[in-house]
């Protein structure tokens, strides 16, 4: 995959992430410990997605 | 002199080669912040907000919810059509009210506003629980907000009137 695509993905994870957070702790404050789960899964997998590309994309961004 | 006689460099503003040399001392600059570090400092981000959900999870499983006492609250006789009386349920950290609504229906709720937590009151001109903090309204009959700052519904606390008194026995987070 190209370069681009790993900015995308990576930009992508932090308007998932924030929106992910945003809902937790309205979750958190009205007890709803189920979608609470949820939305942290969520997030977790995001963030592991964003690590993941950026590793892809270092690989892609340092090879001559 | 005119401007007209001076060498190039020597002229104002002059985008002369010899004159921006200089440039060349942002260079720490142009290492610190490029391209790659503006990824880098990307990843981190989404990253650390990824991770900034789990103490809510964490503090959630171990917060879950008890199961509810009985708890007396007050003679119905002391409570006339028209007044609320505080007290605090589930445990001694969570204020609440007891509403006797003007049209007499017996209604409690935490009394926390869930905008940021002032202590909401009975407003029995208007029949209605306000915040006097900024001016949050919620509807008394469900604990709904209906204007303000608030979003969420008051926890409704389940009472229970036994021989002329108020019991408090339960407690619904979302509810309606
Ligand atoms: S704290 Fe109640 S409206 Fe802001």
């Amino acid at each position: 995959m190209g370069k681009k695509t790993y900015w995308g993905i990576i930009i992508a994870t932090i308007i998932i992430n924030v929106v992910m957070l945003q809902w937790t702790v309205e979750a958190f404050l009205g007890r709803e410990y189920d979608v609470l789960f949820t939305y942290n899964i969520i997030s977790l997998i995001s963030a592991g997605v964003a690590l993941f590309s950026y590793f892809q994309w270092r690989k892609v961004e340092y090879t001559k | 002199m005119t401007c007209k006689k001076k060498l190039g460099r020597n002229q104002k503003d002059t985008n002369d080669d010899m004159i921006n040399l200089v440039d060349n001392l942002n260079r720490e600059d142009d290492l610190k912040y490029n391209r790659r570090a503006f990824l880098k400092t990307a990843v981190g981000t989404s990253v650390a907000l990824g991770v900034a959900t789990i103490p809510f999870s964490v503090k959630a499983m171990l917060g879950m919810e008890k199961d509810y006492e009985r708890v007396e609250i007050t003679k119905l006789a002391d409570l006339p059509e028209g007044e609320s009386v505080v007290f605090n349920y589930p445990t001694e950290k969570d204020p609440a009210l007891l509403v006797h609504t003007v049209n007499g229906d017996l209604k409690a709720y935490n009394s926390a506003c869930t905008h940021l937590m002032c202590p909401v009151f009975y407003e029995k001109e208007q029949d209605v629980l306000l915040c006097p903090c900024h001016a949050g309204y919620f509807d008394v009959n469900n604990g709904h907000p209906t204007a303000g700052p608030p979003q969420r519904e008051l926890p409704l606390i389940e009472i229970e009137v036994d021989n002329g008194i108020v019991y408090a026995v339960g407690r619904q987070y979302r509810h309606g």
